[in-house]
């Protein structure tokens, strides 16, 4: 199982009255097995003080705040790397082990692990 | 029959030509959008290029690329000729699996680097190249006798 989604092209401009605040969706990809998922998601630019997690209801919000680490002084020549922050907010179809839940993040990548809870894993039922 | 025009109407089709020949799907936006789908699906197949950001301050010349997930050995970074070219080897684990493609770029250095001091740094899937600028390409300022 394995999806790949969320092109990078489409920005997530959250604009409400007054404050724009511009986000964009990173790069993601889940995989799962019998035991848990696993989210892995691209958050380049973004140190570990700056990813912010919230699981609400079945909401997972991950938000990554990219760190401006351009200092005074440094004229821009070229840019290409977008500056805003992400965001990304999944559906859970599946119940999950809140507790349980461990975040990881390595060069730019953050890594979920969900494991399903007792309920949603798959059952061998014996034949009697 | 004559194969190039010279009247100036025809000027505009040629820099469109042009224009063309440079972003050749620029034009296209359903086969751009399709091969930019092609490059999500299967990356490194189309369009995979490394993204780059370029600074400079008084002393030294910064190019950062994005490349989230990749390690440190599998970066390589090489100055040619005046131009300097960044791969990155990206591995992705998909369950068992795992499969990898690369990404590359090359960027022109301007000229007053030098090349004997450029070094780089991998933070947070930010690869940073700093390249000093020799002594001569800074600023200088001449008093006046």
């Amino acid at each position: 199982m394995n999806t790949t989604c969320s092109p990078r092209t489409n920005n997530n401009t959250a604009a409400t009255s007054g404050v724009t605040e511009s986000l964009r969706k990173p790069l993601y990809n889940v995989n799962g097995n019998a035991e848990a998922y696993e989210v892995r998601v691209e958050l380049p630019g973004v140190p570990k003080s700056g990813v912010k997690l919230d699981l609400e209801e079945n909401i997972l919000t991950i938000r990554g705040e990219r760190s401006t680490n351009v200092p005074e002084g440094m004229k821009a020549l070229h840019r290409e790397l977008s500056p805003l922050s992400y965001l990304l907010r999944l559906r859970l179809n599946t119940p999950v082990n809140e507790d349980q839940m461990t975040a990881k993040l390595e060069d730019g990548v953050l890594t979920l692990r969900l494991p399903l809870k007792e309920v949603a894993k798959p059952r061998q039922i014996p034949v009697l | 029959m004559k194969l190039i025009r010279t009247n100036p109407f025809s000027l505009n089709r040629v820099s469109d030509f042009d224009e063309w020949f440079r972003h050749p799907l620029a034009g296209l936006p359903s086969l751009s959008s399709f091969i930019n789908n092609l490059g999500e699906v299967f990356p490194g197949v189309a369009g995979d290029k490394l993204a780059v950001d370029v600074h400079e301050d008084k002393d030294n010349y910064f190019a950062s690329f994005e490349v989230p997930g990749v390690k440190k050995e599998d970066v390589k970074i090489e100055l040619n000729n005046s131009m300097l070219t960044v791969s990155a080897e990206k591995r992705e684990k998909d369950g068992e699996k795992e499969s990898s493609y690369s990404l590359t770029r090359s960027v022109s250095v301007p000229e007053g680097v030098n090349a004997e001091a450029i070094a780089a740094k991998l933070e947070d899937g930010i690869l940073t190249v700093t390249l000093p600028k020799q002594e001569r390409s800074k600023p200088r300022t001449i008093a006046l006798n």
